[in-house]
């Protein structure tokens, strides 16, 4: 009994955790995608090569944890301003390109991490030590962090979106491009915003599971294909939609390892995902 | 002179649309481009507006080129315009819709009041100001994107057939607000189908047929031309 339970309460925390980080890989990819119209496979690369990044600022340069992040975060986002103007602009509206430009791109930044990195794992620093305890079962407090922080940038993009005029102005963008354009909202001043941000939030999110987990050049692609089910299942470009959607995969990618074998594990994410768009094809918070 | 289009030629992928078009307004004139479906009306507003760059021929906004600028940029000159479709920002709130429509504006104290201002005039969308735009009926979308358009302070307003799809009533009352944003001192191009309601309010107009200018003159004229009364209104 004892055990069990203390198995479900990790598998709890485990799970938020990992809906924290799929949420935030989740609203980058779905602000790329509605408003630059482009599916940025190469996400997860962000993602990886912002963690590695940390991995370095730590080990090698000795820079506390959080510091560390921050300067990933603000060094990735400049990464996406540069992807956007030399990569995605020159191909916009070419579908082709677009897939063709990010699958090259997962290549070489995974190669790239290979040859730096080595395929070894490697770790950074935990978020925080020791556990809380709950119920007399002690779950890892860097569980509740890596859930505080994908709240608190959840919550700071929406105020943003919401709050400010180009919060607002790529709301507009995606909505309605061509409108968004004849009010005097220049794409290419929003684009490369909506690129920077996405890119931030996938460092973030990579180093938060190099330091809860660790550090693969693989890691990637697990986040890639959860933020795009997320995106299928929350509805296209609904924040409310990805944050429900990213808590609910999380929990189960955390719960049903427990109580099923792999099978079950790898195929349930999925089966729900087509049950739930022939229910409702939009997604959950999609619109019409 | 305000306004002025030079034998504009647009092309889509190699057909050509616009033959060559010319027209031409004076401060604080109001004219309409009449056409039937498909003649070229709403490429003309689309080249003017910077959302489709003309093939050749040329277009001048208070003697200078514009035609080579960015949407944006001819906004902030003083060019917005009401397009077909209204094209909202469906899934925000009316106010958002009005709000963000003042983008290029640094002025937080003039946003608020022609925020204001726009509620004193239709009182309805001030009624909806926290419903999404689309959740409006035709007329009231139609109000949004007007006011939406006039939160850029334009000097000339572009309307492309804000008459499509609504009730008679409701013509009449876009028609009241036209008049009104003329009378308080807008220059006014308005693009119609319905010729009937276009020649009551403009003092001049034109005609565009496949691409061409085929008529222009006074709307009192214009009225009483025989290819107006059959070809447009109908008669
Ligand atoms: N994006 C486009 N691509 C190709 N042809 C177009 C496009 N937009 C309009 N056209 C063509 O240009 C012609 C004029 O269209 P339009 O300017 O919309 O007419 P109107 O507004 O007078 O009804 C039509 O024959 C239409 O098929
Ligand atoms: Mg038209």
């Amino acid at each position: 009994m004892e055990t069990s339970l203390s198995f479900v309460l990790q598998a709890i925390a485990n799970g938020l955790a990992m809906g924290g980080l799929y949420i935030l890989v989740a609203l980058g990819l779905t602000l790329i995608l509605s408003i630059m119209g482009i599916l940025q496979l190469a996400h997860g690369e962000i993602y990886m090569i912002g963690a590695y990044l940390v991995y370095y600022l730590t080990s090698s340069l000795g820079i506390s944890l959080y510091i560390a992040i921050l300067i990933s975060m603000g060094a990735m986002g400049l990464i996406g301003l540069v992807l956007e103007r030399g990569i995605f602009r020159p191909c916009k509206g070419d579908f082709l390109s677009v897939i063709t430009v990010a699958i090259a791109l997962t290549l070489i930044l995974r190669s790239y991490a290979v040859a730096q990195f080595g395929l070894f794992e490697r770790t950074v620093p935990k978020l925080a030590s020791g556990s809380l305890v709950f119920f007399g079962v002690a779950v890892p407090k860097d569980r509740f962090v890596a859930m505080l922080i994908a709240a608190a940038m959840s919550v700071a993009l929406y105020l943003f979106l919401k709050m400010t005029r180009y919060g607002q102005a790529m709301f507009a963008c995606a909505q309605n491009p061509e409108g968004a354009r004849l009010r005097g909202i220049n794409p290419d001043l929003i684009s490369p915003m909506a690129m920077m941000i996405g890119c931030a939030l996938a460092a973030a999110g990579g180093a938060i599971a190099g330091s809860i987990w660790m550090l693969t050049p693989t890691m990637g692609t697990l986040p890639l294909v959860k933020g795009l089910i997320i995106i299928v299942i929350g509805g296209m470009g609904s924040l409310s939609g990805a944050i429900v959607a990213g808590i609910f995969l999380g929990l189960m990618d955390g719960i049903i390892p427990v109580f099923f074998g792999p099978v079950v594990t790898s195929i349930a994410p999925l089966v729900i995902v087509v049950l739930i768009l022939l229910v409702k094809p939009q997604g959950l918070f999609g619109h019409g | 002179m305000l306004f002025q289009v030079k034998n504009l030629v647009v092309r889509y992928e190699g057909a050509e649309i616009l033959k060559g078009i010319s027209l031409e307004m004076e401060e604080g004139e109001i004219i309409t481009l009449i056409g039937n479906n498909g003649a070229g009306k709403t490429t003309a507003l689309r080249a003017i507006s910077g959302l489709k760059s003309p093939h050749s021929g040329e277009i001048l906004f208070r003697g200078q080129r514009i035609d080579n600028l960015l949407p944006q940029d001819i906004v902030k000159r003083g060019i917005s315009q009401v397009p077909e479709g209204r094209a909202l920002f469906p899934h925000m709130s009316v106010s958002e819709n009005i709000r963000i429509s003042g983008f290029l504006r640094n002025d937080k104290q003039g946003i608020k009041e022609d925020l204001d201002r726009i509620y004193d005039s239709f009182p309805v969308l001030k009624e909806r100001s926290a419903q999404r735009a689309s959740t409006l009926s035709g007329g009231e979308q139609q109000m949004l994107a007007i006011a939406m358009a006039l939160m850029a302070r334009p000097t000339l307003l572009l309307l492309d057939e804000p008459s499509t799809g609504l009730s008679p009533k409701m013509v009449t009352e876009i028609g009241r607000v036209i008049y009104n944003i003329h009378k308080s001192g807008t220059s006014v191009l308005l693009v119609e189908q319905n010729a009937n309601l276009a020649l009551s309010l403009a003092q001049r107009g034109y005609a565009i047929e496949t691409g061409k200018i085929v008529l222009s003159g006074f709307a009192g004229e214009l009225k009483k031309s025989e290819h107006v009364k059959r070809a447009y209104l109908g008669q």
